[in-house]
């Protein structure tokens, strides 16, 4: 197609596709905050967190753990709410080129959620082994669990439940329903965490080692697995973008 | 067709947008699957990946091909059957070492001083490649499974041996034989890890001496062929775009 004068006028005067602006700060706030995290584990894990009997532990850690529920809480309520309360009530009369930025933008949301999938499911995950492996466990709110378990997690549902909640309330492509492989990604992952308490049940009435592949842990293992819904994701995304793009590469 | 019809302004914009959306993509697709692998690796054969006194010539060698033939099988089923790109294998692979290597290098060493030496990752790397290159060349499910499959689990020993042979060497110390690596795990008690040597050296197996590690690995390729095949369709399931009814939620 040409671009005619009023085209290149309009392109002028629109927002860009992707915000690129928008993309590296959604991922800084993830790499930028997590590095903190680790400092303060590195600091106060060995200097307050050995002995959860001793008064600097509740200063430095179950301080910790009650602002982050109280933030992740808050957090999640504004966050959700306010992407559902804005959501487009017209959604299917969009413009190609809107839809196309708005996919654009739930893919700042993707990259945000494989970050905090990253963080959550690999790098604190594997940290707490070796936390494990190093102090005498006296509490289920060990250091690393309350990074892992009571922050990196629920840091990935808030991010993970955003971006299906975009999906579902502004792009087309998503109104035929919920889509199934989009749910089991983001409800697979966040089933994790209710898994915490069989693990901690666990741990605390009966195995008392940290041997990781013990089936005690098997659950986290299964939910897991639904990370692998993103192939489904991808699909749904590819799909959709083919329709919009198909006629224009030809 | 008007340009308010269509969602770019020209053909150079569409290839642009397209290919932005394969990096965004890709990058995703990556950290994703990264964070769902480790996190089932290390809870089905993380302990035998976490220490080299764990990284024996049996249960090693048996365990960490079949639990890790997993991801890849899945994400073959998805990149290959419906985008034939022939790298499902070793991108999984790829992001496993990653976050892997990030976290012995960062965590075990960095935070509670664990040398590198003693809790290295396995190499998983020469099974990737030969079940990619098997599914490019052969194009086949079954091919892929039955030969790749058990080529993956034949090549881990080897795979790993240049690294692990060092410290595979005998020692003797306070009148006892045992390994180098055994004695790294003496010397770096770990406080919620049983020991590994009363748990792995008993059993016929040992009997057979010299060729415990073939014989084990033999068995991970014979059991990574049907994990392979189940995983397979695992994949299959998760890579499907159906939408159910809000109702039935």
């Amino acid at each position: 197609m040409a671009a005619t004068t009023e085209s290149v006028k309009a392109d002028a005067a629109e927002a860009p596709l992707l915000n690129v602006r928008n993309l590296v700060l959604g991922s800084l706030v993830y790499v930028l905050f997590y590095g903190w995290v680790r400092w303060y584990e590195g600091v106060y894990g060995w200097s307050a967190g050995l002995d959860s009997f001793a008064p600097e532990f509740e200063t430095y850690w179950m301080n910790f753990l009650y602002i982050e529920f109280v933030l992740e809480v808050s957090t999640a309520g504004i966050l959700w709410g306010y992407i559902w309360k804005t959501r487009d009530r017209k959604v299917l009369s969009i413009t190609p080129r809107e839809e196309l930025r708005r996919h654009f933008t739930h893919w700042v949301w993707l990259v945000c959620y494989a970050w905090a999938i990253y963080y959550g499911a690999s790098y604190f995950t594997e940290q707490d082994g070796t936390w494990h492996q190093t102090i005498v466990r006296d509490t289920d709110f060990t250091p690393s669990h309350i990074i892992e378990f009571y922050l990196s997690y629920p840091i990935y549902i808030i991010t993970g439940g955003a971006a299906f909640l975009y999906a579902k309330t502004r792009l087309p492509a998503y109104q035929n329903g919920l889509s199934l492989m989009y749910l089991v990604s983001v409800v697979g992952p966040f089933m994790i965490l209710p898994n915490v308490g069989l693990n901690e049940w666990g741990h605390t009435f009966w195995f008392m080692e940290e041997l990781f592949v013990a089936p005690l842990h098997y659950g986290f293992v299964f939910f897991g697995w639904a990370a692998l819904g993103v192939l489904g994701v991808v699909n749904t995304e590819v799909a959709a973008l083919s329709k919009l793009l198909k006629k224009d590469l030809a | 067709m008007s340009a308010s019809q269509s969602a770019v302004r020209s053909r150079a914009e569409a290839v642009k947008v397209s290919r932005t959306f394969d990096w965004l993509i890709l990058f995703t697709l990556f950290f994703v699957v990264l964070g769902g692998y480790h996190i089932h690796y290390m809870l089905t054969g993380g302990d035998w990946d976490f220490w080299t006194d764990w990284k024996d010539r049996r249960l090693w060698v048996t365990v960490a091909p079949i639990v890790s033939i997993t991801f890849p099988a899945a994400v073959q089923a998805c990149l290959w059957y419906r985008y034939r790109l022939p790298f499902g294998a070793v991108v999984c692979i790829l992001g496993l070492l990653l976050g892997e290597w990030i976290n012995r290098y960062l965590n075990f060493w960095g935070w509670t001083y664990f040398p590198v030496n003693f809790c290295f990752p396995s190499n998983l790397f020469p099974g990737a490649i030969v079940l990619d290159a098997v599914l490019l060349l052969s194009g086949s499910l079954t091919v892929t499974a039955v030969v790749g499959g058990l080529a993956y689990g034949l090549l881990f020993y080897p795979g790993n041996w240049p690294i692990i042979a060092p410290l595979h060497v005998p020692v003797e110390y306070n009148g006892m034989m045992m390994t180098l690596a055994d004695l790294q795990g003496y010397h770096y008690v770990r406080t919620g890890t049983p020991e590994y040597i009363r748990m792995v050296e008993k059993g016929t197996l040992r009997t057979f001496g010299k060729d415990v590690a073939p014989v084990s690995a033999f068995f991970s390729g014979f059991v990574s062929i049907i994990i392979y095949f189940l995983w397979h369709f695992f994949g299959k399931w998760f890579a499907q775009t159906t939408f159910v009814s809000s109702e039935d939620f």
